[in-house]
């Protein structure tokens, strides 16, 4: 026993050291920034005084954290939702066997492909208030024009659509492979006992799914939590702060002024590590619980 | 080729970092042996290796006798990247950068002053320099300047009936602007995007309007603000202004929809390549008269190293650099208004048309003036926030600047 | 069959609908700049410019090259350190994996940026900010924790007795990882060095941080240049991505059915 923990853990050592490596120093590097009171002098030269948590109750107190950790919520729970409801349907459409399917599934794939930087600056091209096609296609349908990215009422719903974009494809591929794994007998028994196709998808297809779904979800999760590049690029986290998120004021606070301000700018990051391991510890906790079941 | 590149590249770093690890202990305090070339750190990352201005970098190297090594970086990185080199111990040797950060490194003990090193801004014009002053000590040297002014489109504002030549005050300015879209075209096109570039835009307004950056909830400093907010609610400007970096609102100008774009110096490079004719008038203030608009430009500086011998080496390099003959080529090539009163007047000798160029840098305020220094990075937020929330109409103009206010004296 | 058809013409429309954003990418790539602002804008390029792409093969290609090679070495970097480790996971199961666990899954969600601040210290304390193997390690953070968390569910897939006769016929540790469960587990190979490979192909936030300096720079970088700088060619932008996104594409096409078998299996195994 002891032995093969032993071998077992030999395995382990290239990764661990790699984990403290590249992540613990760093994360240690930022919560040392996070409780000092730096200025420039103190930062370039060192001394700066130990503060405790003085950075936290700063950034608390910020009327821009509310606003931040409100729209993360929004953005987080709303890419997801549209991400994997749509994902959903499209897996469900395709898992048909119609000609071409095979060919436009793939092409389904393309936007996932496109490096973020792309993606977020053609989105921001195509809502250009004054260019845009977005607003040239309204105003076909003799819509008004919508200032998407300046405005405070929208460009928090520009920076969700972009992002639900980006992330249909890998809800797509998932969920279509998660239904192609269930047998084809579940679904012709549940046909023989008159079952309608939204009954069968509601009561077989649907929670048959539930584990592909569980990590559907939570890939998507953290890859919307930390979703930065799209923002800053569309809107910056503007127009005065309404599609700031917790990861864009991090960066905003330490890189986006003249003057950066290292101590706030960590604890907001801080903060968002800890929303990190929140949700962790609910899934490995929801992981028990089917366990035990 | 690509690949013994790569090769070279990797042996290098591979050799780098086993040296640095190795020697430790050691690191720093041994300028001696042969020495490592002179880093130098630019934000122009437009100009290859192949540009005059790196050919200038190398040619002021030699001069002083040493290597150099030159780096570009974006602007807005670049303080972020300097502030963490310096506290690794490994600033370069010759910094460029935007002048409004000069005082915030020089106060953080970054660079060395001028009278230590040896380097001299005499040369160049005082309110230039000044942006550079901390405590009655200089730092660095500019390497030319830049402002804003009101570039128009001569087609449009000829179908209008507009004068440009009338337009000397707020009032005739709006009058010009409800012409031009009476006559069916668009108005002005700035920008007012949520970072440093916002604030640089509104200031000539902010100042033109006799507020001061001590008080931004002054009714001068409103009054700027509804200036702006009114042409967005009048459509006399696109809401895009919201969103647009200074280079967006260059390009709406160059539809050649619009009469008017508010856009500095650099543009002229881009302005000769416009389809149509073109005109730059200063910006007015609000009862007439030239506005101040800010300074912008970068200045030379040699940041700390703790070896005196290259720090006075470096101040050579950076002497050269901002030397009268060899700036005249760099300020072209940047499109700038020289720094220096005499390259100025040879400039307008050469080009007629920057005479209203350097009238505004002459005319115009360093951000960081007045003392205030290291407190403009913490006044310019809110600033730029402020103006955000009333032109998307989130908060009226008065309680918007009031909160602008509140939030620059208590910020640290 | 009737129905059949039914189904592909309303593939063909969402498929349409989904590569809008595409399609005019590549529809800006071609107009030329005097055309870029017209309201309404053209939805073709009546008269394309190539000019946007000449500048690419003309300024682009050390971009290109630097960003296949900081993307290969992420994908062996990344499988070099996830394959032994998901190894030990899923078969060795040693004490105190579960907290490991645990910390992989944290790591993933950890963003970019705020890595990024921190790397940086130590990269310029070590020297090794714009070397391509700098960034090579700071992209293969972002993949490291997803490979080994995929990986193992997909070694855990292996059967037992598999692994039980590898020993019994005398093999090593060593030896059953590479020669059984290894080869066994291509799939979930495949599916983690695909990822690695597009999250280090597409990486800015990185790039911009720890490699904006130097002479070898990633396309990303390329890209933002035409961005930020005094002029926004949108053409040029758009060409580089256009470009950008070919080898990805044929990587994709080609792995495509790894992927998605590599995932779910992970997933459902789970």
């Amino acid at each position: 026993m002891f032995r093969k923990n032993l071998v077992g853990w030999a395995f382990l050592v290239p990764l661990v050291a790699y984990l403290l490596l590249c992540y613990g120093y760093p994360l240690l590097t930022t919560v040392d920034l996070s409780i000092r009171d730096y200025t420039v002098r103190t930062f370039v030269h060192g001394g700066a005084q130990v503060i405790g948590l003085a950075n936290y109750g700063d950034v608390f107190a910020d009327p821009v954290f509310r606003t931040a950790l409100l729209n993360t919520v929004v953005f987080t729970v709303a890419s997801l939702v549209f991400q994997y409801g749509i994902g959903l349907a499209l897996a469900l459409f395709f898992s048909r066997r119609f000609r071409l399917s095979a060919t436009l599934r793939a092409l389904f794939l393309v936007p996932w492909l496109l490096p973020l930087i792309v993606s977020a600056s053609t989105w921001a091209w195509m809502f250009n208030s004054e260019a845009g096609v977005v607003n040239a296609a309204l105003a076909w349908f003799g819509l008004d024009g919508v200032n998407w990215l300046t405005s405070p009422d929208w460009s928090l719903v520009s920076v969700i659509v972009a992002n639900t974009w980006i992330g249909i494809p890998f809800n797509l591929v998932v969920l279509y492979s998660g239904l192609r794994n269930i047998p084809a007998e579940v679904h012709e028994a549940a046909a023989l006992d008159g079952a309608s196709s939204w009954q069968a998808f509601r009561h077989v297809t649907f929670p048959m799914l539930r584990p592909v779904s569980a990590v559907t979800l939570l890939l998507g999760l953290v890859y919307t939590l930390k979703v930065f590049d799209i923002i800053w690029i569309m809107t910056r986290g503007g127009p005065g702060g309404s599609s700031t998120t917790l990861a864009t004021w991090s960066y905003e606070l330490g890189f986006g002024s003249m003057l950066p301000r290292f101590g706030p700018s960590s604890a907001v990051g801080n903060v968002l590590i800890l929303m990190a391991v929140v949700a962790g510890l609910v899934y490995v906790r929801s992981q028990r619980h089917r366990e035990a079941s | 080729m690509k690949r013994s590149t790569f090769g070279r590249r990797v042996t290098v770093a591979l050799v780098t970092a086993g040296l640095s690890l190795t020697a430790c202990s050691s690191a720093g305090d041994t300028a001696g042996g042969t020495a490592a070339p002179f880093a130098v750190w630019d934000p122009y990352p437009q100009f290859d290796a192949s540009s005059e201005w790196v050919k200038v970098i190398e040619k002021c190297g030699t001069e002083a006798g040493v290597a150099v090594e030159r780096q570009a970086y974006d602007t807005s990185d670049l303080t972020n990247k300097v502030l963490l080199a310096a506290q690794q111990g490994t600033a370069p040797n010759v910094l460029v950068v935007d002048n409004p950060v000069v005082s915030t490194l020089a106060e953080g003990g970054v660079l060395k002053a001028n009278q230590d090193t040896g380097l001299d801004a005499s040369q160049a014009s005082p309110n230039l320099v000044a942006a550079g002053e901390v405590d009655g000590k200089a730092y660095g040297v500019p390497i030319g300047a830049n402002t804003l002014a009101l570039y128009y489109n001569k087609a449009v504002l000829a179908q209008a009936g507009v004068d440009p030549a009338s337009l000397t005050d707020w009032a005739s300015l709006d009058a010009a602007l409800a012409k031009v879209v009476g006559a069916g075209k668009k108005g002005i096109t700035f920008s007012a995007i949520g970072t440093e570039e916002g604030s640089f835009q509104f200031l000539p307004w902010f100042w033109g309007a006799g507020a001061q950056l001590t008080d931004l909830s002054s009714t001068q400093a409103v009054a700027a603000v509804e200036l702006w907010k009114s042409w967005l609610d009048k459509r006399y400007a696109p809401n895009s202004v919201v969103g647009n970096t200074q280079t967006t609102s260059w390009q709406e100008f160059a539809t050649g929809e619009y009469a008017f774009a508010e856009n500095g110096t650099w543009q002229l490079g881009n302005a000769a390549k416009l389809g149509f004719e073109h005109g730059v008038i200063p910006i007015p203030s609000r009862d007439g008269g030239v506005a101040p608009g800010p300074t912008g430009g970068e200045f030379v500086t040699v940041p700390v190293q703790g070896a005196a011998d290259r720090e006075a080496t470096a101040a050579k390099i950076a002497g050269c650099l901002t030397d009268a003959d060899t700036v005249a080529a760099t300020d072209s090539a940047l499109t700038y208004v020289s720094a220096i009163p005499s390259v100025q007047e040879q400039q307008v000798a050469e080009r007629p048309e920057l005479k209203v160029w350097v009238d505004a840098v002459q005319a115009a305020k360093g951000r960081t003036g007045d003392g205030r220094g290291t407190r403009y990075p913490r006044i310019s937020q809110p600033l730029w926030t402020a103006v955000q929330a009333v032109l998307t109409g989130s908060k009226p103009a008065a309680e918007a600047l009031k909160d602008a206010q509140t939030a620059a004296a208590s910020a640290k | 069959m009737t129905r059949s058809w039914w189904h592909t013409a309303v593939g063909l429309l969402l498929t349409a609908v989904m590569l809008f954003p595409v399609y005019w990418m590549v529809n800006v790539s071609l107009t030329p700049p005097g055309d870029m602002r017209k309201s309404p804008p053209d939805l073709f390029p009546g008269n394309p410019t190539f000019e946007g792409y000449a500048r690419v093969l003309d300024e682009q290609l050390p971009y290109f090259g630097t960003s296949l090679l900081v993307a290969l070495g992420t994908v062996v970097l990344t499988l070099a350190l996830a394959a032994p480790a998901a190894y030990s996971l899923a078969k060795l199961r040693p004490r105190g994996r579960g907290p490991l666990t645990f910390v992989l899954l944290v790591a993933q969600m950890i963003p970019g940026i705020i890595m990024a601040l921190g790397l940086y210290g130590i990269y310029v304390k070590l020297g090794i900010t714009n070397t391509v193997w700098g960034l090579v390690f700071a992209d293969s953070t972002i993949a490291v924790p997803f490979a080994v968390l995929i990986l193992t569910s997909f070694m855990a897939s292996v059967p037992d007795e598999v692994v039980q006769a590898a020993r019994i016929d005398g093999a090593g540790a060593f030896r059953t990882f590479w020669s059984v469960v290894l080869p066994a587990s291509c799939n979930g190979v495949v599916t983690a060095g695909l990822f690695a490979f597009l999250w280090a192909w597409s990486d800015f936030v990185f790039a911009a941080t720890l490699d904006s300096g130097g002479s070898m720079q990633p396309l990303t970088l390329g890209i933002y240049r035409y961005i930020g700088n005094n002029n926004q060619e949108w053409n040029a932008i758009m060409a580089t991505a256009v470009v950008a996104s070919v080898p990805a594409t044929a990587l994709l096409v080609l792995a495509q059915r790894f992927v998605a078998a590599g995932i779910t299996s992970g997933a459902v195994k789970d």
